[in-house]
């Protein structure tokens, strides 16, 4: 069995989707309750690969919210990402991914040094942040849409930004070692991370965001932050692809230039139609079809057996990684999303 | 916002606490009376409910004796601080919740009892042990700790008897969910300041009791959504 821990946007999206299911009592609540609900499964889902092979899994709201971040409670938050989890793993769920904000508060609050949950030692190979297929799927979808909207990957410029997260470092590997691309910036908070970045690819450009949105063909945002993405369009090169890593994906709406195309990064299509209504909860205008790649990757690990945490830990994506999560994510049914 | 900067803001148990402090024991006094009675207490309610539940008094027994034995090791911890426990306010603290199952017990509401015994106070039992666990003075923790694991047995014994004749007590529980679970957020509230002094946080307490409750209750049968009306009955 498979899981994912998910989260909505943010209280107010919270509050609709509460009072959509019915749960009138959490639809009136404040963020303050909201930081001491209980994780819960909402929905069971099956999954059929184009092999034919079925796989059932659970969704487990964590019931943490990105304003948590934005209004410093932490504790809150890393509790209800550990809770999260020590309920997957209660739930004898053998591969669980991370999705959202959820390996990023795993990550950086150095959750590893709090498994001991109440009575339940969180054991880690149960679990994965999905990173790998993440950042796999991003690539492809940069080279796909690079196709589409004609621009030649060996004359661009590529930006990166949140270039030393773990999904931009495997971003930036990949476009190297197997794409053409010209030129690369990478663009990210930590100077001491970019240059070691820099030095280990031997190749990219250090910039700020405002120097390097102005010369990029292709904008590939992973940062993360609790808001989402945030570009003033009159700075982007036009024609120009920004694929949009962030968590909510909001800049498709913001963003209306001729000649700019958004994509949403980091997502997939399976070939096959999926019965769960959670995807139309937690990114309310994808179908039945479009899922996060974090998601997909703890399906394709159920689908082959591989109950082991597949993506761990910062800057450990390898490109043969990548590789082998993309092929039996093209055998199941998954494409990279552009649209 | 950058969190890989906000690093080490989390870390929750690592707050410097002077267990010889006069404020602190001024609050222990009443934080360890409350414990002392709740070990009381639910001694008193498993001999009670031998009376409902004849051919189980082999296990009833045991859970009795075993709430005993923390009952002496959480005073040993007072008298470890040199602090005199406030069994009146103890008293007072439980009153509600004590009246409500000496009534149910009268009217041989069995599940209602096991809901407040069972249920109610272990998890709150639970709870309130795991947070102490990590910022109790070293006397304290080792007694806590080995008491928590027995507590996990207790619950366990309500969960299995109330998911056997889940289909008859369904209606009970939600009845004695409605009228009992509203006293625990009073109860809470009543001990928010002392318990911050000892370095417990109130939503932290009330974090891990809805996590156990809403467990236990799934536990025993009722579905998600059941289970979210339940566990948020009176919390506004």
């Amino acid at each position: 069995m498979f899981g994912l821990i998910g989260h909505l946007t943010s209280l107010t999206h919270a509050r609709e989707v509460a009072r959509e299911l019915g749960y009138e009592e959490y639809a009136e609540q404040d963020l303050d309750f909201w930081c001491v609900a209980p994780p819960q499964i909402v929905e069971d889902i099956s999954v059929k690969s184009i092999t034919g092979q079925t796989i059932v899994g659970k969704y487990v709201e964590s019931g943490f919210l990105p304003e948590m971040l934005l209004t410093k409670k932490f504790k809150a938050a890393t509790r209800k990402i550990l809770n999260a989890m020590a309920h997957a793993q209660k739930h004898g769920i053998s591969i669980t991914a991370l999705g959202g904000f959820s390996s990023i508060i795993f990550e950086n609050f150095n959750l590893i040094e709090m498994r001991q949950v109440r009575n339940i030692q969180l054991e880690i190979e149960r679990f994965t942040t999905g990173n790998t297929h993440t950042a796999y799927i991003i690539c492809r979808q940069l080279e796909e849409a690079a196709k589409k909207y004609g621009i030649e990957l060996c004359q661009a410029t590529v930006a990166i930004c949140g270039a030393t997260g773990d999904i931009g470092s495997a971003v930036c590997r990949w476009l190297h070692a197997r794409t053409p691309v010209q030129d690369m910036i990478l663009v990210a908070r930590n100077q001491e991370r970019l240059q070691a970045l820099r030095d280990s690819l031997g190749r990219g450009r250090i910039m700020t965001i405002e120097e390097a949105l102005p010369q990029s063909d292709i904008v590939v945002w992973v940062a993360s932050m609790a808001k989402g993405m945030e570009i003033a369009p009159e700075m982007l090169k036009q024609p120009c692809v920004l694929i949009d890593g962030g968590y909510p994906k909001n800049l498709e709406n913001i963003i209306q230039v001729p000649d700019v195309h958004v994509i949403n990064g980091g997502m997939v299509e399976h070939a096959l139609d999926i019965d769960w209504k959670i995807m139309k909860w937690v990114n309310r205008c994808a179908p039945s079809r479009q899922l996060f790649a974090c998601f997909a990757e703890s399906m394709l690990l159920e689908f082959e057996g591989w109950h082991t945490n597949f993506s761990w830990g910062r800057n450990q994506i390898t490109i043969e990684k990548m590789e082998q999560i993309g092929a039996v994510s093209v055998k199941h049914g998954f494409r990279p999303l552009v649209s | 916002m950058p969190y890989n900067e906000l690093r080490d803001n989390t870390s929750a148990s690592m707050i410097d606490i002077n267990y010889q402090s006069p404020q602190y024991k001024d609050s222990y006094s009443r934080i360890n009376a409350i414990v002392i009675e709740g070990e009381q207490e639910a001694h008193d309610n498993y001999i009670s409910l031998i009376d409902l539940l004849p051919d189980r008094s082999g296990d009833l027994l045991k859970l009795a004796k075993m709430e005993e034995k923390h009952k002496k090791g959480f005073t040993a911890c007072g008298n470890n601080l040199k602090v005199t426990p406030d069994m009146d306010f103890a008293r007072a603290f439980f009153q509600e919740l004590h009246q409500n199952f000496q009534n149910a017990l009268k009217e041989g509401k069995l599940v209602t009892c096991l809901l407040i015994q069972s249920l109610i106070i272990e998890c709150f039992a639970i709870a309130a042990y795991n947070i102490y666990i990590p910022v109790a003075d070293p006397f304290a923790r080792k007694i806590t700790e080995n008491v928590v694991k027995d507590e996990y047995l207790h619950l366990n014994f309500g969960e299995v008897w109330l998911k056997e004749n889940f289909t008859t007590c369904r209606a009970e529980l939600e009845e004695a969910n409605r009228q009992n679970l509203p006293l625990v957020w009073q109860m809470l509230n009543a001990v928010t300041d002392d318990a911050k002094v000892l370095g417990m946080e109130k939503e932290d307490l009330v974090a891990d009791f809805m996590t156990q409750y809403s467990e236990s209750l799934a536990n025993i049968g009722f579905s998600p959504r059941e289970i979210i009306k339940m566990a948020a009955t009176g919390i506004a």
